[in-house]
């Protein structure tokens, strides 16, 4: 019996392959390196990630919306190919997540290596993967949201 | 037996700049039960892509409704509607994810319905050598040709094995050998495999191979004044 699964519309899509998800990741990883060999900062290590959080909503949701037509034609794609716009928003939502986590992957990883920042490390990591997440699939709600999204259907 | 899909008076406005485009002013009604072929004919504007959207649940109608086996679906998702009837859509434009090979993206399309994946290689190998598209299955579809775009569309929905088949304007982008295949194509899919088809076409002539046929007519302009103005 065939069952229809969601799973291949996340997967396919989770991992940051393009090269605006490449330049995102380098954006946010230079401010992620600068704060964490920064000499001047909060004593606490996790305090050190709040500040350079900021930069992941614009620099995320700007890698998602230069790739507007590119992104169109795949989320027409897996309409067509059966999926369903939270499918869509999931996926997007993982590879910004993902860019995020890459690119502050140094600064999260020093903060293991001292065992008492871990507890400090949870509150940041977890806003810093919603955030990611959240603006690189916001543009993608918009298009797939707007009245014009299934004219691309037509000729 | 319930019929595969219904629509009961589904009228569709849009707003323009002369006033509100009101397509099927009179609303449309088609039945289809198992294994029937109808062909929506009409002319450029006259709402056949509305309508196929209308019927995959894509756009709403502001009147009317759309019934699957029976369900009414007329504000439910394309999602939800494939799990009542195994659809697949054909769209007027070619879609297909830019990223992905031609073989790539039909193994995603049926790992999406659900086919075992021992099963997908066997269909998908089936579906690329009917199309003639064996040749260029490691290819990126940006690379391709439109009537070569549109031929994957045609392999991925017909190596779903839906139980109805929304084609839109089939032949659009097709050369001439492809648009002689495809007619006989459809007809030998539903004859022999019982596949429920919704096809939309400009063409009388193709539109007199399916079983039955409804006819759009014009659309209205509704002026603001609210008087009644033919296109």
């Amino acid at each position: 019996m065939e069952k229809p699964s969601w799973t291949p519309i996340v997967l396919s899509g989770a991992i940051p392959r393009e090269a605006t998800d490449l330049l995102a990741i380098l954006v946010m990883g230079i401010v992620a390196l600068e704060a964490s060999l920064a000499t001047i900062g909060p004593p606490v290590f996790g305090s050190r990630l709040w500040l350079p959080l900021l930069v992941v909503p614009p620099t995320v949701a700007l890698a998602s919306v230069s790739t507007t037509t590119r992104r169109t034609k795949e989320e027409l794609a897996l309409f067509a190919y059966g999926g369903s716009s939270w499918q869509i928003l999931l996926r997007y939502f993982f590879r910004g997540a993902i860019c995020a986590l890459i690119a502050f992957s140094p600064i999260i990883l020093q903060g293991f290596l001292i065992p008492s920042s871990i507890p400090e490390l949870f509150l940041p990591v977890l806003a810093l993967l919603l955030a990611g997440g959240l603006f690189y699939s916001l543009p993608s709600l918009r298009r797939i949201r707007s009245s014009s999204f299934v004219e691309h259907y037509k000729s | 037996m319930p019929s595969v899909i219904e629509t009961r008076s589904v009228v569709v406005e849009y707003p323009s700049i002369r006033g509100v485009l009101r397509l099927y002013d009179q609303g449309v009604s088609v039945k289809l039960d198992q294994g029937d072929f109808l062909a929506v004919l009409g002319g450029s504007g006259w709402g056949k892509s509305t309508l196929v959207n209308v019927i995959l649940g894509l756009e709403k109608p502001i009147h009317g409704s759309v019934s699957f086996r029976d369900h009414d679906v007329t504000r439910e998702s394309f999602v939800k509607r494939c799990s009542l009837v195994k659809t697949a859509a054909v769209f007027q434009r070619p879609t297909a994810l830019p990223q992905m090979t031609v073989s790539q993206n039909l193994h995603l399309a049926l790992s999406l319905a659900g086919v075992p994946r021992k099963e997908r290689d066997e269909r998908i190998k089936e579906a690329l050598a009917f199309f003639g598209l064996d040749k260029i299955e490691r290819s990126y579809p940006d690379g391709l040709s439109a009537g070569q775009r549109r031929r994957i569309d045609l392999a991925r929905a017909l190596a779903v094995k839906p139980e109805l088949l929304v084609i839109d304007e089939p032949t659009g982008d097709l050369d001439g050998s492809a648009t002689n295949l495809l007619i006989p194509l459809l007809r030998g899919l539903n004859r022999n495999q019982g596949t429920t088809i919704f096809m939309t076409t400009a063409l009388p002539r193709q539109a007199s191979q399916a079983k039955h046929q409804v006819h759009l007519r014009p659309p209205m302009v509704l002026t603001p004044e609210n008087r009644m103005v033919g296109d």
